[in-house]
C-alpha cells in the first residue's frame, strides 16, 4: 500500500466515508503506520472547518435555554472524587475543643490517610484507564477481525456467485454450441442429400439432353433425307430380250450421295462366265459410266444391289443393263438386256 | 469557534476549547454555557445545511450538546480538537436523521448550488453575512475557494450530503476512484491552505 492510498483512506476516514472493507484495510494500515492516526486527526480537524462554509445561521436564543435546562437536570459528566475539606467548619459552638497537639496529630493522620487514599485513587484510576485502553484495543481488534471476516465472507460470496454465474454461462454456451453443431450437422446432411439429388437431376438432365440431341440428330437426318428424297431419280428398266420380255428392273438414284439401289426381277439365269453389268448414261461422258456387276437368283431371276458410279454423275440420262463377261467390261460390249427411258 | 475574537490564534483557540471541555468534564456548567456560545453557531449552521429544516436542526444541536456534556470526560486532545469532536457529534446525528428520512433524495435535489456555500459564487460571505460571520469563516471560505470546482463539489457532498462514496460517485456521474482522489486532494490542499490562513 503506498502513501497515496494511506492519504486516501485517512481522508475518507476523516469524513466517515470508509466502507467496511476499507475500515479493515485502514485498521491494518494504522497498526503498521501509527503516524496515520495523526493524519486522520489532522484531516478530521480540517474537515470540521467545512462547517464554516454552511450558510450563516443564528440558532434561536430559546435553544440555548433549552440546552442549559436539559443539562441542569442531568448529573455531572463523571463522578468527581470526593474532596476532603481541610478547613474547619465555621461556628459550631457545640464542638468539643481538643488540645492543639491533638488537632495537629489528627490533621497529620488525616493528611496521611488522604495521601494514602489519593495515591490509591490515582493508582486505581491509572489501572482503570489502562484497562479501558486495553478493552478499547481489544474491541477495535475484535471489530477489525469481524469486519475482515465479514469482508472475506462477502468477497467469497461474490466470488462464488461469479463462479456460479460463469459456470452457468459456460453451460449455456456449450448447450448453444451443441445445438448449433447439431443444426449444422443436420444442415450438412440436408445439403448432401440435396447435392446428391441435384447431381442425379443433372445426370438425368444430361441423359435427357443427349437423348434430345440424338433425336434432333435423327430428325435432322430424317429432314435431310426427306429433303433429298425429292431429288431421287427413279427409273424403270424394261426388258430388251425377246426370250424374256417379263424381265424388269427399278433403279433409284440419289444424286447427293452418288449411289443407288437396283431391284431386278425375272432376269434369265447367267452362265458361270457371265455377269450382268449396270450402266449409267450421263451426257457429259462419251460412254456410259460403269455402275457395277451383279448376278441374279438362278431360280427367281431376282436380286437387289446397291451400286455406285465409277465417275461422278451430273446429269442422269438413263440406266441400262448389259450381259457381259465375268467381272464386267470397261465399256458396254455385250447384249443390252434392260434399258430405262431417257431422262428418268 | 465562530464566537471567538478575531485575534485569537488557532492553537490558542483549540487550547481554550480543550480547557473548557476539561472543566465541563468536572461538572462546570458555566464552562458548558461558554462552550455553547463558542460552538453553537457553526454546529447549528451545519445541522441546518444538512437537514434543511430549522426545527430538526435545533433538535440535533440540542442532542449533540447533551451528548457533549455526558461524554466530556472521554474527550482526548490526541484524537482531535474539541470543535472537530463536537462537530462529529452534531454531523453524525444530522446525517443519521437525514438517512432516516424517506425523502432524502428530494431534499438534496431541492438544494440549489448557491445555497451550499461552496460554489464559485460563494467564495466569500455575502454582504449581509459579512457583518455576522467571523474572520475564521471568511478564511475557511477563501481557502475552499482555492480548490478546483470538482474537489469543492466532492467535499461538499461528502460533508453535507450524508452520501456514501458510491452515492457521491453516482450523483457526480464520476468513477468511484476519481471521487476518492478528489476528496483526498481537496482535503489535503484545504488543510495546507488553512494552516497558512488560520
Amino acid at each position: 500500500m503506498n502513501a497515496e492510498r494511506h492519504e486516501e483512506l485517512a481522508a475518507l476516514a476523516a469524513l466517515d466515508l470508509l466502507t467496511s472493507a476499507e475500515q479493515v484495510e485502514f485498521a491494518s494500515a494504522v497498526a503498521a503506520h501509527p503516524e496515520l492516526q495523526a493524519l486522520v486527526v489532522s484531516l478530521r480537524s480540517t474537515s470540521a472547518e467545512l462547517a464554516h462554509t454552511a450558510p450563516s445561521a443564528e440558532p434561536p436564543a430559546a435553544l440555548k435555554s433549552r440546552v442549559l435546562a436539559t443539562i441542569a437536570a442531568l448529573p455531572a459528566p463523571v463522578a468527581q472524587p470526593s474532596t476532603l475539606n481541610a478547613q474547619p467548619r465555621a461556628g459550631g459552638g457545640t464542638l468539643i475543643q481538643f488540645p492543639t497537639w491533638l488537632a495537629l496529630a489528627a490533621a497529620a493522620c488525616f493528611a496521611l490517610v488522604a495521601a494514602y487514599f489519593g495515591q490509591a485513587y490515582q493508582t486505581e484510576r491509572a489501572t482503570a484507564a489502562t484497562l479501558r485502553d486495553q478493552q478499547s484495543l481489544a474491541d477495535l481488534a475484535l471489530r477489525s477481525t469481524q469486519n475482515q471476516l465479514e469482508a472475506e465472507r462477502l468477497i467469497a460470496r461474490r466470488e462464488l456467485a461469479d463462479a456460479t454465474a460463469k459456470a452457468a454461462e459456460s453451460t449455456r454456451l456449450v448447450a448453444t454450441l451443441e445445438s448449433r453443431l447439431n443444426e449444422a450437422t443436420r444442415a450438412s446432411a440436408d445439403t448432401s442429400r440435396l447435392l446428391a439429388s441435384t447431381r442425379e437431376q443433372i445426370d438425368s438432365a444430361r441423359r435427357d439432353l443427349a437423348a434430345r440431341d440424338q433425336r434432333v440428330t435423327d430428325l435432322t437426318r430424317q429432314l435431310a433425307a426427306q429433303g433429298t428424297l425429292a431429288d431421287y431419280k427413279i427409273a424403270t428398266l424394261a426388258s430388251l430380250l425377246g426370250n424374256s420380255p417379263q424381265s424388269l428392273a427399278v433403279a433409284v438414284w440419289n444424286p447427293a450421295n452418288q449411289e443407288g439401289v437396283l431391284t431386278v426381277q425375272k432376269l434369265p439365269a447367267l452362265a458361270a462366265d457371265k455377269d450382268y453389268q449396270l450402266w449409267i448414261v450421263d451426257p457429259q461422258y462419251s460412254n456410259p459410266v460403269n455402275g457395277g456387276v451383279f448376278r441374279v437368283d438362278p431360280t427367281t431371276g431376282e436380286t437387289r444391289v446397291n451400286f455406285r458410279a465409277d465417275q461422278p454423275i451430273k446429269t442422269l440420262a438413263r440406266f441400262a443393263v448389259s450381259l457381259e463377261r465375268k467381272g464386267g467390261a470397261p465399256k458396254a460390249e455385250g447384249t443390252m438386256v434392260l434399258l430405262s427411258p431417257a431422262s428418268p | 469557534m465562530t464566537e471567538t475574537g478575531p485575534t485569537e490564534q488557532p492553537d490558542a483557540r483549540h487550547a481554550a476549547d480543550a480547557r473548557l471541555l476539561t472543566r465541563i468534564a468536572a461538572g462546570d456548567r458555566a464552562a458548558f454555557a461558554e462552550l455553547y456560545d463558542r460552538f453553537s453557531r457553526p454546529l447549528y449552521a451545519t445541522a441546518l445545511r444538512i437537514l434543511n429544516d430549522a426545527s430538526e436542526a435545533q433538535d440535533i444541536v440540542h442532542d449533540a450538546f447533551v451528548a457533549l456534556w455526558e461524554k466530556a470526560a472521554t474527550f482526548e486532545t490526541t484524537r482531535g480538537t474539541a470543535f472537530s469532536w463536537a462537530l462529529t457529534l452534531t454531523r453524525n446525528r444530522a446525517i443519521d436523521r437525514l438517512r432516516s428520512r424517506r425523502r432524502r433524495a428530494e431534499l438534496l435535489e431541492s438544494s440549489a448550488p448557491s445555497d451550499l456555500g461552496l460554489d464559485e459564487n460563494s467564495s466569500g460571505p455575502s454582504a449581509d453575512d459579512s457583518a455576522a460571520t467571523s474572520d475564521q469563516a471568511t478564511a475557511v471560505r477563501a481557502a475552499v475557494a482555492t480548490l478546483p470546482a470538482d474537489q469543492q463539489r466532492a467535499l461538499e457532498l461528502a460533508f453535507f450530503g450524508g452520501l456514501t462514496q458510491e452515492e457521491i460517485a453516482a450523483r457526480l456521474r464520476t468513477p468511484l476512484g476519481t471521487v476518492k482522489a478528489r476528496i483526498r486532494r481537496g482535503l489535503l490542499k484545504l488543510r495546507d491552505q488553512l494552516a497558512g490562513s488560520l
